[in-house]
């Protein structure tokens, strides 16, 4: 290569460095403008689950920062990493800026720009001829929670479709059903009053930092409150823990039910409380005899003189003793009997609406526009929930088990599928499945501010206006402390985009079903805090962002003799007549783990808390901490496989198989291997992990917990060699 | 036509009609109504004597467990005056199920799984 080729090539580079970086920042260079030279608005972060508010600062019509809001205790000081990048996705040149039509094969990434009617005609039509040909039934509708799904589902339900398919089933869906079972509600952990906390794999201190991981640092490290934790990988969390236990994955039921017989062998138990507010303390004193710690060792590989002295130092420490109950997807297919397990366990010694325990969430009542709403359905969920998963949550349904009937073509056929703020391509293990799915459909309509990989393969995307160009209902936050939180614009859309609602809106214009969106978001808003006491509601949330009725948290409301816990006896349930009636077990059943051959490793995942499931990875500002995903394996299985560190690996199940770099380390147990969710993916547009790193959902093996439905992640075994 | 047989032909009618009725008092005992429209019909309709300081008191679904929703609307009247729900306003069979459907399964001891979002 001559010199002038070599300037030119490197001037090139340079140029096309400077090119990207210009596009990216060149918001920020714009010449200033006239009107507000800076304001501050207050509004609510969209960028996980927690919706913590934050203050937009707005110079001349661009965000340059968002900021912490004090006045929510949800979030208090703290704007995270993630809430921090919220900009980009604001920002970035490749979010999808206007409707488009696919115009070659799907996952080929042709697409025509599109007028809003000239998608909305198509949709509506390509629905409507599903509809004439096969039923409304044969149109799956799938969301995420957000403050505009309801506008959303109500959409599918007015449609006549009865699938409607949420996250919870991919999540919380084994939690929420067993505590639901349990007490009736999904509790709160009152984590910064605890002084004994244990928890199973939920890596408070890396996967996802809220002011609950400030609570849990502030009671580990201030207070002294004792810390157990259980996970096969040495995780940050492990790092800051008082005791760190490698347990055999999948028995971290034993461990909890051994502690359960210790308990009520040594009479540990709080016996006015179980007496006074509970049923079945005999039969699960009786139950759990021959779950000794001795047994339990061989389970777990936790020591018998451990799980004793844990189980003796926890009932001291009630009712300031917790074991956390974790807020992520299922590991297992009986992940529901361990949540069960812990609900007991935390229910025998009194942890209940005391400080230091599980404390039920408080509420505030909202007001909501009045319409006469659509027909049922005529025809059943795909999936059956009755005959299924007749105790879990109806109206989330069961995605897997859909799926599978999808591929199936029973009890019908299913031809249109919509989808809002979710990503089914990575959120659904074994993605061939869910490319053979894509295929059976005549129609596919994907709702999302960025071109995820299900967007690449639809038919018709409706770019939605992101949360700082958005103007949302109100919403009600529960927890110890409620509050109302509001999300208002903090910019105009900056490109052509919607909001779901007008979305919605424009959809059943062309559907015969406008009468069910026969209100604006303001007229929305409007019924919604009229129950609210306050003066004037609105002016006052677009004043602060949030609003929190006096009081603070209230401890002991249901520790009375009147109360009625909203079980079947009205009690709390340690033993459940209602699992019994529909076949299951009414205590925690416990069923040794099938071990990985010879070989072969158990997959497991977790989070680190820059990404939001595989929603942003490709922010820039958070990709540059971890620009791809490795796979965690031990020295010792690595040797075995002959493998070095950084070396480049083949995974594979009997699904699929991916290519990462290995992270050879002693952070992990030997029979495990981990990698981290939202890389390899096949969306040209999301440039910086299109085909980096490896994508989980094309190696996990179908499965999900057998009583709530929840897909279940852990039941994958792999193998590994050099690739 | 004779006097037996009018009688007879008399009690027969009586005896569908009473038939007639407790179908149809078992029909607003059925929980397959649309619970959707049962709230809103409930707003709409009871809310109006049902909430704090009014005639009724207040209601809510969770006032009642599965067993007492089911005994009230298979009684079909208001205690307090007697009143069939029949009678309430512009009510009918089909939104008194509805209305049943919907407080029965959100009563106090109803399996209603809590869930993320709405």
């Amino acid at each position: 290569m001559d010199r002038r080729k070599f300037l030119r090539f490197t001037a090139g580079g340079t140029v096309g460095a400077a090119a990207v970086s210009a596009v990216y920042m060149a918001p920020f260079h714009k010449e200033p403008q006239k009107g507000p030279q800076r304001v501050e608005i207050p509004t609510t972060c969209e960028m996980c689950v927690n919706k913590c508010s934050v203050i937009a600062v707005v110079e001349n019509g661009i965000i340059h920062k968002l900021n912490p809001n004090p006045a929510n205790p949800r979030s208090r000081s703290m704007v995270c990493a993630r809430g921090n990048a919220g900009l980009q996705q604001v920002y970035d040149p490749a979010r999808l800026k206007r409707p488009l039509i696919r115009a070659g094969a799907r996952g080929e990434g042709k697409w025509k720009p599109a007028t809003w009617d000239e998608a909305f005609d198509f949709a509506a039509q390509k629905l409507t001829a599903i509809k004439e040909k096969y039923g409304p039934q044969a149109t799956i509708w799938s969301s995420t929670e957000s403050f505009q799904e309801t506008f959303f589902k109500s959409l599918g339900l007015a449609f006549g479709s009865p699938n409607v398919e949420r996250h919870p089933t991919l999540c919380l869906a084994s939690v929420n059903l067993a505590y639901s079972l349990t007490f009736g509600t999904v509790p709160a952990f009152d984590l910064a009053n605890a002084k004994y906390i244990i928890m199973s794999g939920a890596n408070r201190l890396e996967s996802f930092i809220t002011p609950d991981t400030m609570d849990l640092i502030e009671s580990a490290m201030e207070k002294k409150a004792r810390l157990v934790y259980l996970d096969p990988r040495f995780t940050v969390t492990a790092s800051k823990a008082d005791e760190w236990y490698p347990i055999k994955p999948g028995t971290d039921a034993a461990f909890i039910l051994a502690m359960i017989n210790v308990i009520t062998a040594e009479n540990r138990y709080d016996k006015e409380f179980v007496s006074t507010y509970t049923v079945g303390f005999e039969q699960l004193a009786e139950y759990v005899k021959p779950f000794t710690p001795e047994w339990a060792e061989v389970e777990t590989e936790i020591k018998a003189k451990d799980i004793v002295r844990i189980a003796r130092e926890f009932s001291d420490a009630a009712p300031r003793a917790v074991y956390y109950a974790g807020r992520r997807s299922s590991w297992y297919r009986d992940d529901f009997q361990m949540r069960r397990a812990q609900a007991i366990l935390n229910a025998i010694v009194g942890s209940w609406d005391r400080q230091g325990g599980m404390v039920p969430n408080q509420k505030i009542a909202l007001g909501e526009v009045s319409y006469l709403p659509w027909d049922d359905p005529t025809a059943p969920r795909i999936e059956d929930m009755d005959k299924n998963f007749p105790l879990a949550a109806k109206g989330d349904g069961a995605y897997l088990k859909m799926r599978e009937n999808v591929l199936a073509g029973v009890p019908y056929p299913v031809k249109g599928w919509m989808v809002h703020k979710q990503d089914p391509m990575n959120a659904l293990p074994e993605q061939a499945k869910t490319l053979r799915v894509i295929d059976q459909m005549d129609f596919i309509g994907v709702i999302d501010v960025q071109m995820s990989d299900t967007a690449w393969y639809a038919d018709a995307i409706f770019p939605e206006s992101t949360y700082l160009e958005r103007q949302d209902p109100v919403e009600v936050l529960s927890g110890m402390v409620p509050v109302v939180v509001y999300r208002q614009a903090a910019i105009k859309p900056l490109h052509d985009t919607k909001t779901t609602l007008e979305i919605s809106q424009g959809l059943a214009k062309r559907l015969n079903l406008s009468q069910y969106f026969d209100y604006t978001i303001d007229q929305w808003i409007d019924a919604e805090v009229k129950e609210l006491p306050l003066e004037a509601p609105l002016d006052y949330l677009k004043k602060h962002g949030v609003w929190v009725p006096p009081g603070g948290p209230k401890y002991g409301s249901t520790l009375t003799l009147e109360h009625r816990f909203i079980t079947k006896s009205g009690k709390i349930e340690l033993y459940s007549e209602r699992l019994q009636e529909a076949g299951y077990d009414p205590l925690p059943k416990y069923t040794t783990p099938l071990q990985p051959p010879s070989g072969q490793y158990r997959l497991i995942l977790g989070r680190r808390a820059y990404f939001t499931q595989a929603n942003t990875t490709n922010n820039p500002w958070l990709n540059q901490f971890c620009p791809d995903n490795q796979l965690w394996i031990h020295p010792n299985s690595a040797r075995d496989a002959g493998i070095a560190d950084g070396e480049l690996v083949e995974v594979a199940s009997t699904v699929g198989a991916v290519k990462l770099k290995a992270h050879v380390t002693q952070e992990i147990r030997p029979d495990c291997v981990f990698m981290l969710h939202g890389y390899g993916k096949k969306s040209k547009w999301q440039r910086l992990v299109a085909g980096k790193g490896g994508a989980d959902a094309e190696i996990l093996e179908t499965a999900w917990d057998k009583v709530s439905g929840g897909g279940a992640f852990h039941e994958t075994f792999v193998k590994v060699r050099k690739a | 036509m004779s006097g037996t047989r009018k009688n007879a032909i008399k009690s027969i009618i009586t005896a569908l009609v009473v038939c007639l009725v407790a179908i149809a008092a078992l029909a607003a005992t059925t929980t397959k109504g649309n619970e959707g429209k049962g709230k809103f019909y409930y707003k709409q309709d009871c809310k109006q004597c049902h909430v704090k300081g009014a005639p009724g008191g207040e209601l809510t679904p969770l006032s009642k467990t599965q067993a007492q929703w089911k005994a009230f609307f298979a009684k079909g009247k208001h205690p307090g005056d007697n009143q069939p729900l029949l009678k309430v306003k512009d009510m009918d069979e089909e939104k008194l199920n509805d209305i049943y459907t919907f407080l029965y399964n959100h009563a106090v001891d109803s399996p209603q799984p809590e869930t993320c979002g709405k």
